[in-house]
């Protein structure tokens, strides 16, 4: 059982510590909103035990970004500590007396509701532990298949939950052949961050209409959220990663919200951590697809050959992958990743950074599994 | 059926000892009657006119043999032999003492079963058609919905103080059987244009002292939305319900005070925040969950047959077709003429238990009209079946007839009655007997509530009684039309209260005049509907 002994004792005396502000059940949802947004302290008054209201209105302030301490005051009884801790509250006062030795009772192991002290429903860990199976399962029975296989088996495991993302970037086109040729109505998101290279939107129109593809979707970053950001377009030039934050990280989680797996182009070859590469991947949220993973850079430059795929225009001025254009650089050698953000210690966006993904995790900013 | 994970059996013990806790602290006088009183309702611990009463969950109604003989078992060593089958789909024991609730609460757990939320202004137990996952009528299978309803809305960190109790009711069939219409919310499993399955949602029905249907909030909820909808149903009555009157608390009050408009435009607003947020399911709990409920295979050997004439009548009005080749659903009328609607020895429940093993792939359930089911018996063993269950007084031949009588406690154990039921409905019972006229009028509905909560949902039936007490006499109010399941229905009042004698008089005449006027197979609602209240008003106060 989780202990919360210091959540459950914190001032079981009745206190009145000058709490600045203090709401009742009885007010309407919209005016604690407006006294609580920007208050450090906020007190919820329980008149009776049995008026739940202020249940509510503890976990709509969190869901709605409310930060500060939360306080219960009123008629609360020890059986209800378990549940206010639950609903958000960080403090309770009870006027109920005397005090109960209850109060001290640890709350119950698990949860079947998210909640906004950050318990977790009880389907998250059953479904980490089947995505992960299957994951095993797929890698086990298709670790050497085809790239064509492989898009086949997660199509067809995934129906409508599944994407792909592309760059359209100098080796997109291999990725979005295959899918084009077995699965064409699977979305294809693209992340539009306002600083691609014009030779990277042409491309993207050149290919998809070469291809046929019909679930071609934009994907833009929130116009409020880069005016705070970055208001002059410079965010780039002191936080690269800050950067990819507001235009590739969170749009994409946005988006994501409607898929539970993903296909990437990412290759073996690419180096770094995607020497290791697996069919399949499981990220503790979504299942990542990589059917190229094996493929060789000859394997990609032949298949361009093939099927007669037009190349991205910069690859042959020396740019072996391309983002935008601040941060993209020319570098040696097929298919590495070198020159993106040259000279800092990254070769990931954070689309793909694990930590990245448990840092929108734990804030809430998308829907976990 | 379902089967607890760890997680699931884990919270089921930290409760029952949550519970053993609170109840030491009861009988030490840590707490007040006034403090114990919500926690025990969470529990289903309800205080009666002579002694505790246990409400034990039987989630959406399903049972399993095993856990029936752990019912038997409890009405044997903790009660008086004998449980009440209701008309949520639970049992109630009458004669617990509440310091062996706690042991009690132990063994139910010991087969993956509780009394959470059986009471109390929290969302009860979810209520589903008996005949889910057999029927052969069914869109989709309602029973994996219900026991996500029944996880999600478990312990829950917002809804566990409500303005008042709060039930939710899921069908998977158009003909309903799950009476959707007078539940706080109603869940009908449709498909949508794209062929999606989904809900359609209805909001604001209930009996009781305002009896009303619920009406459509939505047209189609999306499954992996079905917990972010719910919530913002539950979000807006929980602030906006009215807590100043009892019997205003009511969600349907809050719908009807506000508007259906007004209601939906506040929870879509709520819905909004919500969806696609954490409480999106995802498709493999959804799956998971589903995996538990698989149809029972097809039995390829020939009906049997029995020469007697009383298995052919059990055979025309007790036993359901079934969606799987060679099965069929069997009704265990818990009705025998002259009986308490809807109770079982604890003899008679090992019985059922042994029989849903040996024919029903060990599964039972547990219907809104007090009776049990065996869901998957199997065409060739409904002979051999009908032998045993008549051996126990099981194999009454009156499911859905006039004598399948709903009733509730009444006066002869609840604290809240005006008047007794259950010897009423006994007389009735007798007298539709006597009167050898069941069989000629068919289906036909008939509930007695013996106060205006409406716990017997006379307000449904065909015909309803509902007892009220005028100065420390019993009297019985008519009501004619209601209807349960599907185009529900509120039934209207026939006239001044009747005697005890004089109502059970007057449901005869009513059969009577109902027979007298139908033509071709209408049911009763379409020969009251074409011919009027007045005939039977005749009638009876002739």
């Amino acid at each position: 059982m989780r202990n919360d002994l210091a959540f459950a004792l914190a001032d079981q005396a009745p206190g009145n510590d000058n709490a600045t502000l203090e709401v009742t059940g009885a007010m309407p949802f919209a005016d604690v909103f407006r006294l609580a947004m920007g208050a450090e302290e906020l007190a919820i008054r329980f008149e009776k035990f049995g008026d739940g209201r202020g249940f509510s209105l503890a976990v709509m302030l969190r869901e709605r970004g409310y930060k500060g301490v939360l306080k219960a005051v009123g008629d609360l009884l020890p059986d209800q500590a378990g549940l206010l801790r639950r609903a958000g509250f960080d403090r309770i006062a009870s006027d109920v007396k005397p005090a109960s030795p209850r109060w001290k009772r640890p709350h119950f192991s698990h949860a079947y509701q998210p909640s906004p002290n950050g318990d977790e429903p009880a389907w998250r860990a059953r479904t980490a532990a089947a995505r992960q199976a299957k994951v095993d399962e797929l890698n086990r029975r298709y670790a050497d298949a085809s790239p064509d296989e492989i898009i086949a088996v997660a199509t067809r495991e995934f129906t409508g939950r599944i994407a792909t993302l592309s760059s359209f970037g100098t080796e997109a086109a291999v990725g979005l052949s295959f899918l084009a040729r077995v699965a064409p109505e699977t979305p294809v998101l693209f992340l539009d961050t306002g600083m691609h290279f014009a030779q990277t939107l042409d491309y993207r129109n050149q290919l998809v209409e070469k291809l046929g593809l019909q679930n071609v979707i934009t994907l833009e970053p929130d116009a409020r959220e880069l005016a705070g950001a970055d208001p002059a377009g410079k965010l780039f030039e002191s936080d690269t990663a800050a950067c990819c934050d507001v235009r590739k990280v969170r749009p994409l989680a946005r988006a994501m919200v409607a898929f539970d797996a993903l296909i990437t182009g990412r290759k073996r070859y690419h180096g770094g951590e995607r020497s290791d590469l697996q069919p399949f991947e499981f990220d503790g949220e979504r299942v990542k697809v990589n059917p190229l993973a094996a493929l060789s850079p000859k394997e990609v430059t032949a298949i361009f050959r093939t099927l007669d795929l037009p190349q991205h225009p910069m690859a042959a001025q020396g740019y072996p992958s391309i983002g935008c254009w601040p941060c993209t650089a020319p570098a040696e050698g097929d298919g590495t990743r070198d020159g993106r953000w040259a000279g800092q210690d990254r070769t990931e966006c954070g689309i793909f950074d694990p930590s990245l993904v448990e840092r929108a995790a734990r804030t809430r900013s998308y829907r976990l599994i | 059926m379902y089967q607890y994970d760890a997680i699931d059996e884990t919270l089921v013990r930290e409760r029952t000892d949550q519970f053993r806790e609170q109840v030491g602290a009861r009988l030490s006088g840590e707490l007040t009657e006034d403090q114990f009183k919500p926690l025990r309702l969470q529990n289903g611990v309800y205080l009666q006119l002579h002694a505790y009463m246990l409400r034990v969950a039987i989630p959406y109604g399903v049972l399993n043999a095993t856990q029936m003989r752990k019912l038997a078992h409890v009405a044997r060593i903790y009660d008086k032999g004998y449980g009440h089958f209701t008309t949520r789909q639970n049992i109630q024991y009458n004669w617990p003492r509440l310091v062996d609730v706690p042991d009690i609460l132990d063994e139910l757990a010991e087969v993956e079963m509780h009394a959470i939320q059986t009471s109390g202004n929290c969302i009860r137990n979810t209520t589903t058609d008996p005949f889910a996952g057999a029927a052969a009528d069914e869109v989709a299978d309602p029973r994996p919905w219900c026991e996500l309803i029944r996880q999600w809305s478990t312990f829950h960190p917002e809804f566990s103080f409500l303005p008042r109790k709060f039930k939710i009711a899921v069908t998977g069939s158009p003909a309903d059987r799950a009476a959707i219409g007078v539940h706080d919310i109603g869940l009908q499993l449709v498909r949508n244009d794209a062929g999606e399955e989904g809900f359609a949602v209805y909001a604001g029905g209930g009996q009781g002292r305002t009896p009303m249907i619920a009406p459509k909030v939505s047209d189609f909820v999306a499954q992996r939305d079905l917990l972010s909808y719910l919530s913002a149903i539950l979000r807006v009555y929980n602030l906006a319900g009215r807590r100043d009157n009892l019997y205003k608390a009511r969600i349907k009050i809050l719908v009807h005070e506000i508007g259906v408009e007004e209601f939906t435009r506040s929870v879509n607003e709520e819905f909004a925040h919500l969806q696609g947020g954490a409480l999106t399911l995802p498709q493999e709990e959804i799956d998971r969950v589903a995996s538990f409920f698989t149809a029972p295979p097809a039995d390829e050997r020939p009906a049997t047959s029995h020469p007697s004439s009383a298995f052919s009548r059990w055979r025309l009005w007790n036993v359901k077709p079934h969606k799987v080749p060679g099965r069929a659903i069997v009704i265990i009328s818990l009705k025998p003429y002259g009986g308490t609607a809807g109770d079982a020895s604890a003899d008679q429940m090992d019985v059922v238990a042994d029989l849903a093993e040996k024919y029903s792939q060990g599964e039972i359930r547990v219907t809104k009209e007090q009776n049990l089911v065996l869901p998957h018996v199997a065409q060739a063993d409904l002979a051999a079946l009908y032998e045993v269950l008549s051996a126990h007084g099981l194999a009454t031949a009156n499911a859905g007839l006039a004598s399948d009588i709903v009733c509730c406690p009444g006066l002869d154990y609840c604290n809240l009655a005006n008047a007794r039921s259950i010897p009423i409905s006994q007389e009735i019972s007798k007298a539709i007997e006597a009167s050898g006229l069941e069989e000629a009028a068919g289906e036909l509905t008939i509930k007695l509530s013996g106060c205006i909560n409406a716990c017997g949902h006379h307000h449904v039936a065909n015909i309803g009684l509902l007892g009220v007490d005028k100065k420390g006499v019993e009297f019985y109010q008519l009501t004619l039309g209601g209807i349960a399941d599907g185009a529900a229905a509120v039934g209207k009042i026939v006239g001044k209260g009747l005697s005890a004698s004089e109502a059970v008089t007057a449901v005869i005449t009513v059969i009577k005049t109902y027979l007298s006027h139908r033509t071709g197979d209408e049911t009763f609602v379409q020969t009251l509907d074409r011919v009027g209240l007045e005939p039977f008003k005749d009638e009876i106060y002739a």
